[in-house]
């Protein structure tokens, strides 16, 4: 007390301190309890993909959260953070709940502030609930058959290492594949498979997929952006539980006063609807790997509709044009996108200069 | 040690409480702080009777909880809390802490308090029990006139969580209580920054103020995407967390982060105005 009677002004570095020691506990902790585990021992990429084939799931809850700063302009009223929607998905950061016990009995919970989307499966049951919208959602799935191996594709003779590496041989011209064995995940010890595009020309720096060490669960994957120090696309799990959860979780009465809509019966993947939608011409491929370039067709009218929120988010974009046509540029940090004036798109993760190559073919 | 000795130096009981109650006779008897008190109690009094006002095919919609208040009147309260939380709780709580040192600058009592012979520090720590307490009371009175009003006019029963499911009666009345409580620790937190800025000034009104824009100038940062990285030090960021009591199983995450930010923001604050108000000349 004395010193502090001498310089008063001393007192100040007490508030100072505690500031700085409170701010940096929470992540410093993090990091200790990581290093005193020390990292894992090492292992090849063949040998982390034949974990991950093999790993036996027998429960798990956790958290994830995504984040996505994929460079687009942002647009009002879509999405954005704390949003409960299921359709927001694509900008600003999101925490998920998952609930896992068999593959019969899952469930995903978008959280919102205040707000909750849930998708939960519990036996021959698929619900949807929209707490904002007070709505619910009813399917009826076939019981799937837990028994079955899993491999990659149905009647396969592959096994788990020839699987590995006929995977890993088929991304290795393009790709360069190493691992490492100091990520720390949801608090725990992970290995990472990193995967870094041979060709300069990508927006991709490298796609890190973190597996987490213990079950061999792939936990997290960055996509990082040429140039940037923090991932453009982040989805994993910030806490993670690999234990059952209780049924009473997997449990879901649409409570009173909800709207139930019944949807009847998913057959299985052929009730998936077409994910190109309706009118989008056959996509074509321009260039190989990491590079390539998608160039489709819009449906006519799609665009045009004055007024509308496609047409006014297009008149924000800039106007670039060449010996291909003109039309309008998006860029993004991982991808670049073209609309030409007559309906032509072109998409890839690449410069806007390769992307004018690809239209000009 | 004879027994003249003792009688003369009567050992001080460990903790006194003699210097909190005084002070908070004097926050709960100010007319001021009634009124206050009464703008706090009014909004679920709105909120309950403009419901039960509308037409019955009307609900749904309108701010958070709203939509569940005819189904269960422990949602009054929650609503009523939610809409208080961005200005009316937080100003509340700036205009106690706000006037807790420098009020008493003001009124030129302050150097009378300092003749007491308590420590400072002691002081200071007794002004910051005293702001907790009306935080609590003032998030509780909000809470009390929503459930009872809500139960009266709505009735309770089973109570839907934000993830569809339903618990009971008094699992709904514990989660909203939980709900208060963790405001107040929240709103405690901002008045440890009231605490602080009130020992820079002599103008309560000036204090208050500057808590308030603190408050505000959170919130806004928290809506602004491209600082998302300031987002989990501010204050306000995990004030609505609240809403992970209603889920089920309770979403902790949100929560602890939030009373640890509270208890650091407290404590860094009530550090710093004890940094001020031991050195502090009183003038006025």
């Amino acid at each position: 007390m004395t010193l502090f009677q001498r310089r008063p002004t001393l007192r100040w570095l007490v508030p100072l301190l505690a500031a700085l020691v409170l701010a940096a506990a929470s992540s410093v902790v993090g990091v200790l309890s990581a290093a005193a585990r020390g990292g894992l021992p090492e292992r090849s990429a063949a040998q982390l993909l034949v974990d991950v084939q093999t790993a036996r799931l027998s429960g798990l809850s956790g958290t994830i959260v995504q984040t996505a700063d994929l460079g687009l302009p942002s647009i009002p009223g879509v999405g954005g953070d704390g949003s409960s929607d299921m359709t927001s998905l694509v900008a600003g950061s999101h925490t998920l709940r998952l609930w896992y016990a068999d593959p019969d009995h899952v469930r995903l919970a978008l959280l919102g502030s205040l707000g909750e989307s849930d998708l939960v499966r519990n036996g021959t049951d698929l619900w949807t609930w929209s707490s904002k919208q007070k709505s619910a959602t009813h399917h009826t799935v076939p019981r799937s058959d837990a028994r079955t191996p899993r491999s990659l594709a149905d009647g396969s003779p592959l096994t788990p290492q020839q699987a590995a590496d006929a995977a890993l041989r088929a991304i290795t011209p393009s790709t360069k594949v190493s691992t490492d064995g100091t990520a720390v995940v949801a608090g725990r010890s992970a290995y990472e498979l990193v995967l870094r595009p041979r060709d300069s020309g990508s927006l991709v720096d490298s796609v890190r997929i973190a597996i987490d060490g213990e079950t061999h669960l792939p936990t997290r994957v960055q996509v990082y952006a040429d140039g940037h120090t923090d991932p453009a696309f982040e989805v994993g799990f910030t806490s993670f539980d690999p234990s059952t959860p209780p049924d009473s979780v997997f449990a879901f009465n649409p409570p009173p006063g909800t709207k139930v809509t019944e949807s009847g019966a998913l057959d299985g993947p052929d009730r998936v609807p077409d994910p190109r939608g309706p009118g989008l011409a056959d996509p074509k491929l321009v260039g190989s790997g990491w590079t390539s370039v998608v160039l489709t067709r819009l449906p006519a009218g799609a665009t045009t509709d004055e007024g509308g929120p496609a047409a006014q988010v297009l008149q924000k974009l800039p106007r670039v044009s060449g010996s291909w046509g003109s039309g309008r540029l998006l860029r993004g940090t991982l991808f670049t996108a073209v609309l030409t004036d007559d309906g032509r798109l072109a998409v890839g993760a690449v410069s806007p200069d390769a992307i004018y190559r690809a239209l000009a073919r | 040690m004879s027994v003249a000795e003792a009688v003369r130096r009567p050992r001080p009981r460990v903790v006194s409480t003699r210097l909190l109650r005084s002070e908070l006779r004097l926050i709960f008897t100010r007319r001021r702080n009634i009124a206050g008190m009464g703008v706090l109690a009014a909004v679920p009094v709105l909120i309950a009777v403009a419901i039960r006002l509308s037409s019955p095919g009307r609900d749904g919609g309108g701010p958070d909880f709203f939509s569940s208040v005819t189904e269960n009147g422990l949602f009054v309260a929650m609503a009523a809390l939610t809409l208080e939380l961005p200005l009316f709780l937080p100003l509340a709580v700036a205009a106690i802490s706000g006037d807790s040192v420098a009020g008493e600058a003001n009124l030129g009592t302050l150097r009378y308090l300092l003749v007491v012979p308590v420590a400072r520090a002691r002081l200071l720590g007794v002004k910051y029990a005293a702001i907790a307490v009306f935080a609590l009371a003032a998030a509780m009175v909000v809470t009390t006139v929503g459930v009872v009003l809500g139960l009266v006019l709505f009735g309770g029963g089973d109570m839907t969580l934000l993830s569809g499911s339903q618990v009971g009666f008094l699992s709904g009345v514990a989660r909203v209580l939980a709900a208060t409580c963790y405001i107040a620790a929240c709103l405690s937190a901002l008045g440890a920054v009231g605490l602080f800025v009130s020992s820079l000034t002599e103008q309560p009104i000036g204090a208050t103020v500057a808590i308030l824009v603190f408050s505000t100038a959170s919130f806004i940062l928290d809506s602004i995407p491209q600082v998302s990285w300031l987002h989990p030090f501010l204050l306000t960021h995990h004030w609505l967390a609240f809403g992970d009591l209603f889920r089920a199983p309770v979403a902790w995450d949100g929560l602890t982060s939030g009373l640890y930010v509270a208890a650091a923001y407290a404590a860094v604050f009530w550090l710093a105005a004890w940094a001020r108000f031991l050195t502090k000349d009183v003038t006025s």
